[in-house]
């Protein structure tokens, strides 16, 4: 497949985007689509859905890409924002999935050949941090980000204080950044090819 | 609780509705919290990429871009650059644009702009529209802008009133018909039901 403004950057990208260039939110979606894709599935558990929610996530971006401020955060993390946020709207309204979240996620088949070791490297660095979590700031993230619960169904599913899931979430956030922000932690786009 | 303390809760999209928009109030004023977010918000991102990642269907990517394109087929940006031209520029500038579907008129009298001058037109699948202006000096005192949705062969139609200056939107009362075009005069205030005046501002839907 060519990509022509596969050496641009994601902001870059972004302001093409914001600009109806149409190839740009291809390129976006090169990059980021199978990591939304697979953050999509994991909420939602389920394909179609999934699917929706990342088709959402990109044309929310191609319609506000004007709006997007390079100085307020990465591209990225704008693009993961706005598919998982899609995500967890649509999980809240699901209530039959909500049922099962508390599990552990099916193992999902994935091409090992297929997958790029990229991924597979960043996979692990970041279920690698997620380990070093106390496990009451792990179980807070991951049910929140994962899962898609309020924080409110967190305090009642946890028997807990809205004060204690709002302390667990903040510092397990803090602590996740301070362990990927170590050396060898870069989770922007980096070729593949 | 201070809604101060909320930030690591909305970075993880775990706020409830009314909660989230409390929170989005409180940023709009609070410089500490939103750098906080932006920091929060990037972590929380990563652990986007803590899961498996499974290749999305193939008919994904073309959903998006078809999808994308129609949504934007009717939105063709005018160039950033200065409008400093004279009348006689500004019409040939409109046939140039012909092609394109888009064209644009005097831009104001003056020639010593400095701001480029751009107007999109975003028309829905409902063919309702937005106008979107910047670089547009703000009108004078006593006067507005006025928006105009004119159907193909038709009569020009108030599409709403914008005062200028910076950015802004409008979003234009009524539909745009297929091969319309939307302009833009200037008005005393309040408004005139049909436009008394050269178009500062003219695009084609």
């Amino acid at each position: 497949m060519s990509r022509p403004l596969a050496h641009l950057s994601d902001e870059a990208l972004v302001l093409l985007a914001a600009r109806s260039e149409q190839s740009a939110l291809a390129e976006l979606y090169d990059r980021y689509g199978r990591i939304a894709y697979g953050l999509a599935l994991r909420v939602l558990r389920d394909e179609r859905l999934a699917e929706d929610a990342v088709q959402e996530g990109f044309l929310a971006l191609w319609r506000t890409a004007a709006r997007f401020v390079p100085e307020r955060g990465k591209a990225s993390t704008w693009i993961l924002t706005l598919v998982h946020r899609r995500a967890v709207d649509t999980v809240r309204r699901e209530q039959r999935r909500r049922a099962d979240s508390l599990e552990r996620a099916p193992e999902v088949a994935v091409d090992g050949v297929e997958e790029h070791a990229w991924l597979r490297l960043q996979r692990e660095r970041v279920q690698h941090a997620l380990r070093q979590l106390p496990d009451t700031q792990r179980e807070a993230l991951e049910l929140a980000y994962y899962g898609g619960f309020s924080q409110s169904e967190l305090a009642e599913r946890l028997g807990q204080p809205l004060g204690t899931i709002k302390s667990r979430m903040f510092a397990g956030l803090a602590r996740m950044r301070e362990l990927l922000g170590e050396p060898g932690m870069e989770m922007s786009w980096t070729s593949t090819s | 609780m201070d809604v101060h303390e909320l930030t690591a809760a909305y970075a993880l999209d775990a706020l409830d509705a009314d909660e989230a928009e409390a929170y989005e109030a409180h940023l709009a004023q609070c410089e500490s919290c939103r750098v906080e977010l932006a920091e929060l918000s990037e972590t929380a991102a990563a652990l986007a990429f803590g899961v498996d990642s499974p290749a999305p269907p193939g008919r994904l990517r073309g959903a998006i871009l078809d999808a994308a394109a129609a949504e934007r087929a009717n939105v063709v940006p005018l160039p950033h650059r200065a409008w400093g031209f004279r009348v006689a520029a500004a019409a040939a500038a409109v046939a140039a644009c012909a092609a394109v579907g888009l064209g644009v008129w005097g831009a104001t009298r003056t020639t010593t702009k400095t701001e480029a001058l751009s107007a999109v037109v975003v028309v829905g699948a409902d063919r309702h529209a937005t106008l979107t202006v910047s670089g547009l000096a703000a009108a004078p005192q006593g006067k507005t802008y006025e928006a105009w949705v004119i159907p193909p062969g038709g009569r020009a139609r108030p599409a709403g009133l914008f005062a200028g200056g910076g950015k802004t939107v409008v979003h234009l009362q009524g539909t745009v018909p297929s091969g319309a075009t939307v302009a833009a005069t200037i008005e005393h205030a309040g408004g005139a039901s049909a436009p008394t005046s050269a178009p500062v501002i003219t695009a084609q839907a």
